[in-house]
């Protein structure tokens, strides 16, 4: 699988957040916000994450993924972590 | 000190237990489960209350194992102490609402599955997360689970692992409400009322009845699960995975 791009890596953030919060329809989604701004509370964010996760196969550990502000701060890390992993295959 | 499980009555015959150990998020301690296993038989022994309304805190009901207690089980051979839980709520000898405004993951929606009237918010998660840390279900949950969720939902949860918001139960599963998390103490109020206005005797003795099937499906499942427990807490890879994949509610 090709790394993906960061917009589609923040288009599939975004699937699972919608997924996640259906009261999400309100809510403008803006990369530069956190989850949490956007309504979403600890476990939400856990779910919407290791679902992404799972797509693009790769894994961030935890404490690397509590630093993040916001989530294009995320869609950063998952896009540099692919590359990685992509480089090391 | 504040006292991790607090107990109050303002309706007559109806007891508010909250679990409020803010420090660990209301996960399993040693200490908190001895407070918990306290206060059931406190309240139970007490012939004035009539029901009982099972709170925590507003983020979060209750987390299950706290992480370290996992880590013990997973490096030694010590015994999981919060089975014994699942067992002391079952003997509560009357009704007890689960007033769950926050999270239940793991042991924690195993203790809800102990109650008798189950409700959830709407925004809050709900899961068993188990498998993610490389462990099978316990405190009884591979049965009691199915019993409120249907085989099938219980089945993807339990493989899943899964955290679901209250939402996803609504219309899938026999839990008694879904509501706004605002809503959720009201409603456990509104119900405790109603059952308060009968006589202990008599919900004593329907209690004892109506909670056969949940006690039976606990006895049942802790000598299957303690196997699974021992296959699984013995392999190297485990204990790695629960410090890696537990998840703590902030």
């Amino acid at each position: 699988m090709p790394v993906p791009s960061k917009q589609e890596i923040i288009d599939i953030v975004k699937e699972h957040l919608m997924d996640n919060l259906e009261d999400m329809d309100d809510v403008e989604f803006d990369p530069d916000k956190s989850m949490k701004d956007m309504g979403a509370n600890s476990l939400d964010i856990v779910e919407v994450v290791s679902c992404t996760m799972r797509d693009l196969k790769v894994k961030v550990p935890r404490a690397e993924l509590s630093k993040l502000d916001n989530v294009t701060q995320l869609v950063d890390m998952l896009h540099a972590t692919a590359l990685e992993k992509e480089a090391a295959a | 000190m504040t006292d991790t499980v607090t107990m109050t009555s303002e309706d007559e015959g109806v007891v508010v237990m909250t679990m409020q150990d803010v420090p660990n998020r209301n996960a399993f301690t040693e200490p908190f489960v001895d407070r918990l296993l306290e206060r059931f038989r406190e309240a139970s022994e007490d012939r004035e209350n009539r029901v009982i309304i099972l709170r925590g805190l507003e983020d979060i009901w209750c987390a299950g194992a706290h992480q370290d207690l996992l880590l013990e089980l997973a490096e030694g051979d010590m015994d999981a102490g919060d089975i014994l839980l699942s067992k002391a709520l079952l003997d509560v000898p009357i009704p007890v609402i689960a007033a769950m405004e926050g999270h239940a993951i793991g042991g924690g929606l195993a203790l809800a599955l102990c109650c008798d009237v189950l409700i959830m918010a709407r925004e809050s998660r709900y899961g068993c997360s188990f498998m993610n840390m490389g462990f099978t279900p316990g405190m009884g949950i591979t049965r009691l689970l199915q019993d409120a969720v249907g085989e099938y939902i219980a089945k993807e949860m339990m493989f899943g692992g899964q955290l679901f918001r209250g939402t996803h139960f609504e219309s899938r599963s026999g839990v008694n409400y879904v509501l706004r998390k605002s809503k959720v103490f009201w409603k456990a109020q509104q119900l405790a009322r109603r059952m308060a206005e009968k006589p202990r005797f008599a919900l004593e003795t329907l209690k004892g009845d109506l909670s056969i099937r949940q006690r039976q499906a606990f006895e049942l499942t802790r000598t299957r699960e303690s196997h699974m427990h021992r296959l699984c807490f013995g392999r190297p890879e485990t204990a790695a995975r629960i410090r890696e994949n537990y998840t703590k509610p902030t």
